[in-house]
């Protein structure tokens, strides 16, 4: 085992670990849990699977077809977020203009 | 011919009512900052409170005219429309503006006009009538300067009659510096596309 694998696969492991104490643990969860960690270890310690698969799917490098894919995920993650983003936002403002509503302040003149 | 006056204190620093201590006018504070479209949205709801007939927006960094106002209320006193635009380019407004200015208003004019389907002369004015039909109707969820884009998605979608007239826009040291920048507009364009998305 080369040292950059000994650093990816104890990551995983921990990864791993942090995610089986933090989540609620649902069966469903825990499958996709090791089953992505199963695959990435499978792919660290045996590149050349990766290479196999680039290759079927008509890329040169198993690293490139990775680096491809975590483009893919990254706008999928990044645009998840957003939405999540937005919909605190809204609520925010809706406090914040409920909260204005009920002191709405008129001046001496205006009144009637 | 206005009955009431509604300003909207959108979390400034120092709250504006002790400024306005002496003027007949009912003063909504956001306790943060929200942006001017969250801004519009709450005076809206506030004037559905008050069953307001007509309801003008006004922006308040001074560049509006309130001459323009009986202009722009006789469309909806006419009945021709549900909301009347204002606009600083149509040819009886007297307003001068600078070449980069109008450049990007012109560009975002196209950009609104591909994205919802309503063509107007200007992209981006503050000083608007609504009718009671369009009061109720237009609802703003864009927080940020996006609101004036969104504003002619809700014409669309509720199919609003709209009339554009003429303002003066009076571009001064002090609204030059409360307005928007050129680099504004792209994330504008930024919020509208992300609008477009997550509908």
């Amino acid at each position: 085992m080369s040292g950059i694998q000994l650093v990816l696969v104890t990551g995983f492991i921990f990864i791993g670990l942090y995610f089986l104490i933090r989540l609620k643990k649902r069966l469903l969860d825990i499958i996709l849990l090791f089953s992505m960690i199963a695959a990435a270890t499978v792919f660290v310690l045996w590149p050349n699977v990766t290479n196999v698969i680039a290759n079927t799917l008509g890329v040169g490098r198993g690293a490139d077809l990775i680096f491809y894919l975590s483009i893919l995920i990254f706008w999928f993650v990044a645009l998840k977020l957003y939405a999540r983003i937005r919909k605190l936002e809204q609520l925010f403002t809706q406090i914040i203009r409920e909260d204005a509503l009920k002191n709405a302040q008129t001046m001496p003149e205006n009144k009637g | 011919m206005v009955n009431a006056i509604i300003v909207v204190d959108d979390g400034s620093a120092e709250p504006i009512r002790k400024s306005l201590a002496d003027f007949p006018v009912t003063i909504l504070r956001h306790r943060t900052n929200l942006g001017q479209g969250a801004a519009l949205q709450t005076g809206i709801v506030y004037a559905r409170k008050l069953d307001a007939d007509i309801v003008i927006t006004f922006d308040a960094d001074g560049q509006h005219n309130a001459e323009d106002v009986a202009g722009l209320i006789a469309p909806i006193v006419q009945n021709q429309a549900d909301i009347v635009l204002g606009s600083r380019f149509l040819p009886e407004s007297q307003t001068r503006l600078a070449l980069s200015r109008k450049f990007v208003l012109q560009t975002a004019r196209l950009i609104n006009y591909l994205l919802s389907g309503v063509l107007l002369s200007d992209a981006h004015n503050g000083l608007r009538a609504l009718n009671k039909t369009a009061l109720e109707k237009i609802n703003l969820t864009e927080n940020r300067m996006a609101h004036a884009s969104e504003i002619l998605f809700e014409i669309k979608r509720h199919e609003l009659r709209y009339i554009e007239v003429p303002v003066l826009i009076k571009y001064t040291d002090y609204s030059k510096q409360k307005g928007q920048s050129t680099h504004d507009s792209i994330k504008v364009l930024f919020d509208l596309v992300l609008h477009k998305l997550f509908k």
